[in-house]
């Protein structure tokens, strides 16, 4: 049969489609659809076009709404040509209405009738064709007026129709159970039927059912297993065989029931074990279909009662997919191997090494992260991660690793741990945000109110970051996050003494003397010490090791150490109370109320402008200056840093900029900071503030206590956000100097596949690694296996894996763009056309033309 | 695609009774469709990005990745012969190189339905293709796995054809003498 015309469609259509082949451009194929969309419309309403025609303007309406255009117009033309009495047109009026319509569309109330009468006809093709249309178009209101018919062709001479009632009736059950739940016995009868093709379609109705309701079908499961047997031993006609396997299709579906048939059942397993370990046997593992019908038995031997030949088989067959030189079989070997875990864990270590291998590979990395659900991905994640020197693929992983934990840690002691390693691994690489989060998660507990518990998950974070903190070459994010977290809870619970933890601290200020952020925040961590200890009533003693820390800060080169040392001596001179209100114990959560009118100082500004003080003028008022001083005010805003300001701030609500100069006046004995500065940095403490000056403002608030209290809203507690305020802007400092260094980091990393290969290559180090591995992960699972399960329960199966799937989109195709560009005859695996000798259809694939 | 959410919580309310195959996608190498057949509902929006998002995906994915996506909650399944993309959505926890075997039986009936296909006759033909995959999948099932059977039916179909093209042109003839 020709390519071209061949069944006799005329020029104008041909034109159509070469046309829209040699479109260059979105654009111009748009326009060539809008014109050809015009001509449909008037040639199928005019009255005069002949029906030959219209099939052909039925088919160039099916064309244009496969390129994504609305054809709605010419539906009820694709009705109509269902009810020609010409069987051609008939047929492809159905397959348009097949095609155009949903289930609820409006139109099908129009069909119904045909359908009707066409099931009733003599010639089996028009039964079949409205078949077709059964299937994808009733619902469930129009199902009672073909019922009975569907059902009085179940018994159809031909099989074709057999066949389709079958799926038909299928459809209908899954529509609306009830309708038919009155007829289910009769996709047993059809297992019995002559024909495998009808036997096979009454598999799928089977399977929904046995999918609901396993226990109503035991009885089946001799059948099954007979059929199944039979099928295995090329019973069926050889027109199903396909490469060289006896009907595939129909093995994998039985496989499938027995699956569910056994699950969980001892005495049905046992009835299956025997065909299943024969069909295990008999697989051809060098084509395709084989390994999916292997590929089905581990999934059914996985969900049967445990037998341990069965399992040693599946096992094997695992190893072979791991092993294989095909990413579709390594792909399903890990995915054979997740669901083969579960009942036996100690498959895991005979194929630790083989999956570890497949992990070398990015991409197969994502896919095992879909297979191996939370803990299990991680615990491989963590050796690999080691192993990798590319920057951007450990960023890559760690971000998915700590997702992940985030989406399914069975418990917060195990989330903590679980960050400890991604920050160990990969710190300088994951986004500060992570950091701040589990700050964050830290000092808000999970959101319930178990006080007790959220205590239990700091003191445990505490003892775990004591542990870490010893170790050498820590990364810089994670530094600062034990800092932190020392500084808040290390003398929380009691158990270790401030002594203790400062001297800890003062280690890691000493360590990382290059690493202002982390001096910062090891300062900062000193001060909440100190003053916890302070306001509690305790004697300081302040460590040598401190105090020539402190006193090494003092004389700091950057301003912002300089400053927080500062203020940790001023501390250290305050009283008890003052220190309470100054740095209060867990603080942290604590919402911070802004009075951003600062009305608590009109009785003062008032008072001011009685003794002759300027009124001050909104910058609005101002406009004579506004030239010069937005000139001016655009330069400051950029190097606010460096520069004094003298206008006022200019902020849309003028009324703040007018009380700031009192403040400073009033109340401030402390380092003069700019004044405009200070606004900003209370008013927006998101945004980046400078670091010479976070720590200041914060500072400058609390001694406005005083002021407060005599003309402040009586709710309104200054003393909280001491802490918070300093740490949020703290945060957001870091934050962005934590971005700057993962950019360059991603920027100059340097794409060192060969030594992470070497690494692997050393096979004793790769052992002690699997090994490790694997035994956390017994470990693991003997410990918590509850909390575990419950999650995997919890979870839809699925979600976790589409979550991997939508991040690992990018990525992958990042990791293409560098790839030459695919061969045009790039077929499928070689494995296929070997095990095919008959035709090669590849091999004829002409090239492409247009 | 709330439409197709919406089917899966109703379907998972009594069980899970999902369509095994949920699209089948025909994309040539410039992202052109070639055919669609959908099994869930979309709207024609839904389509359009559905075509969109998985075209950008699996037209850029290196030959010598494995021919699963996973997208959206779904996996794809995709295969290229020649400048063709064939792809079918499926679940999660399908047999994904059972379908990858789907697709191959269907190019095979393709195959020999054209004698060695090329995309030029899909091109042209697409209603054809649409045809044979009727035969092959039917509400998102395989329906028939035996090349015969599916070629016997495609070619009583087309003998139909044949039928009512000579009573045509027979009845053409006769008005054309009568009216002579």
């Amino acid at each position: 049969m020709g390519s071209q015309g061949g069944f006799g469609q005329s020029k104008e259509f041909l034109d159509l489609i070469k046309s829209i082949g040699e479109c260059r451009s979105k654009a111009e194929e748009d326009r060539i659809v809008l014109r050809e969309i015009e001509t449909l419309k008037t040639r199928l309403s005019s009255p005069n076009t002949p029906k030959f025609k219209l099939k052909e303007y039925l088919i160039r309406l099916l064309y244009v709404e496969m390129l994504g255009h609305d054809a709605s117009f010419g539906y009820i033309h694709a009705v109509k040509m269902t009810h020609d009495e010409n069987l051609l047109l008939k047929r492809t009026g159905y397959l348009a209405v097949t095609l155009f319509l949903n289930e609820d569309h409006d139109l099908i109330i129009l069909i119904v009738n045909t359908i009707q009468k066409d099931l009733k006809s003599d010639n089996y093709l028009v039964v079949c064709a409205a078949l077709n249309a059964v299937c994808r178009l009733i619902n469930e209101e129009t199902i009672p007026a073909v019922l009975p018919q569907v059902v009085e062709l179940l018994g159809h001479q031909k099989e074709a129709v057999r066949k389709k009632a079958v799926m038909a009736l299928h459809r209908f059950y899954q529509r609306a159970p009830g309708s038919v739940s009155h007829l289910i016995s009769n996709f047993r009868k059809r297992l019995c039927d002559n024909d495998p093709g009808v036997m096979g379609a009454a598999l799928c109705p089977l399977f929904d059912l046995i999918t609901i309701d396993a226990d109503a079908y035991k009885d089946l499961v001799v059948s099954f297993v007979n059929i199944l047997k039979q099928v295995a031993e090329r019973r069926l006609p050889k027109s199903y065989d396909y490469h060289q396997m006896p009907a595939p299709f129909i093995q994998i579906k039985l496989l499938k029931i027995l699956a569910l048939l056994g699950s969980g059942d001892k005495k049905a397993s046992e009835q299956m074990y025997t065909i299943v370990g024969d069909i295990m046997r008999k697989c051809d593992s060098t084509s395709n279909i084989g390994n999916a019908i292997l590929y089905e038995c581990i999934c059914c031997v996985s969900s049967l009662h445990p037998n341990p030949k069965l399992l040693e088989a599946a096992a094997d067959a695992i190893s072979k997919f791991l092993k294989s030189d095909s990413h579709n079989l390594r792909y399903l070997g890990i995915d054979a191997l997740s669901r083969l875990i579960k009942i036996s864990p100690e498959i895991a270590e005979q194929h630790q090494l083989a999956v570890i291998d497949c992990l070398e590979f990015e991409y197969l990395f994502v896919c095992s992260f879909s297979c191996y659900k939370a803990s299990m991905s991680l615990n491989l994640a963590f050796p690999y991660m080691i192993s990798i020197s590319d920057n951007h693929y450990k960023t890559e992983i760690a971000s998915r690793c700590v997702e992940l934990a985030e989406q399914f840690a069975p418990s917060n002691q195990w989330f903590i741990q679980a960050m400890n390693k991604v920050f160990e691994h990969a710190g300088d690489l994951v986004n500060a945000k992570v950091a701040h989060n589990l700050m964050r998660l830290i000092a808000e507990g999970f959101g319930e109110d178990d006080d007790a518990a959220d205590t239990q998950l700091r003191s445990s974070a505490v003892e775990s970051y004591l542990q870490i903190m010893g170790e050498p070459k820590l990364p810089s994010a994670f530094l600062q996050v034990i800092c932190w977290v020392l500084g808040e809870y290390g003398t929380a619970d009691g158990k270790y003494s401030a002594s203790y933890i400062t001297g800890k601290l003062c280690d890691v200020a000493e360590a990382h003397l290059a690493d202002d952020t982390v001096k910062a925040y090891a300062i900062t961590a000193l001060m909440k010490i100190y003053s916890f200890e302070i306001a509690a009533g305790r004697a300081v003693d302040v460590l040598p090791e401190c105090q020539s820390l402190i006193e090494e800060m003092l004389a700091s080169h950057s301003t912002d150490l300089q400053q927080r040392a500062y203020e940790l001596q001023a501390i250290l001179n305050l009283d008890a109370h003052a220190v309470e209100k100054i740095m209060p114990m867990d603080s942290t959560c604590d919402d911070i109320e802004i009075d951003k009118s600062l009305s608590f100082l009109n009785g003062y500004v008032q008072q001011a402008v009685e003794n002759g003080a300027q009124p001050y003028i909104p910058e609005s008022e101002r406009s004579g200056m506004s030239n010069i001083s937005n000139f001016k005010s655009q330069e400051d805003h950029e190097s606010s840093t460096h520069a004094l300001r003298f206008e006022a701030y200019e902020l849309p609500k003028p009324v703040l900029s007018q009380n700031v100069p009192p403040i400073l006046a009033s109340s401030t004995e402390l380092v003069p900071v700019p004044e405009p500065l200070y606004v900003a940095d209370i008013l927006q403490p998101a945004t980046s503030a400078p670091s010479g000056s976070d720590a200041g403002p914060s500072e400058l608030r609390l001694r406005l206590d005083g002021v407060q209290r005599k003309w402040g809203k009586p709710t309104y507690s200054s003393a909280t956000p001491s802490t918070s305020s300093n740490d949020t802007v703290k945060i957001q400092n870091e934050a962005t100097q934590r971005d700057s260094v993962g950019i360059s980091n991603s920027k100059t990393r340097d794409v060192s596949y060969d030594s992470r290969k070497q690494q692997v290559e050393i096979s004793p180090e790769k052992q002690k690694l699997a090994a490790s591995l694997f035994g956390v992960v017994s470990k693991s699972d003997g410990r918590q296996p509850s909390s575990s399960q419950k999650i995997s329960k919890h979870q839809n199966p699925t979600s976790d894996k589409s979550r991997a799937a939508k991040t690992a989109a990018p990525d992958t195709a990042a990791v293409k763009t560098s790839q030459p560009p695919p061969d045009l005859l790039d077929l499928s695996e070689p494995s296929v056309s070997s095990s095919a000798p008959s035709v090669d259809p590849f091999k004829q694939w002409k090239a492409f033309l247009i | 695609m709330a439409s197709v959410l919406q089917q899966d919580v109703t379907v998972g309310a009594r069980g899970k009774l999902a369509l095994l195959i949920h699209f089948v996608l025909l994309i040539s190498r410039q992202a052109k469709v070639r055919l669609t057949k959908w099994y869930s509902p979309y709207s024609q929006k839904e389509r359009a990005k559905v075509l969109r998002e998985l075209s950008g995906m699996i037209l850029t994915r290196a030959p010598k990745l494995c021919n699963f996506v996973e997208w959206r909650g779904y996996k794809v399944v995709y295969k290229r012969y020649a400048s063709l993309y064939f792809c079918m959505c499926i679940n999660q926890d399908d047999n994904e190189l059972e379908i990858l075997e789907i697709i191959h039986h269907y190019v095979e009936i393709l195959d020999r339905y054209f004698g060695s296909v090329c995309e030029l006759d899909l091109i042209f033909n697409f209603h054809k293709a649409y045809y044979i995959l009727e035969e092959i999948l039917l509400a998102g099932e395989l329906q028939e796995s035996s090349k015969k059977s599916v070629a016997r039916l495609i070619g009583a179909q087309d003998c139909l054809v044949e039928d009512a093209k000579e009573q045509a042109s027979s009845i053409k003839n006769m008005i054309a003498q009568a009216t002579k």
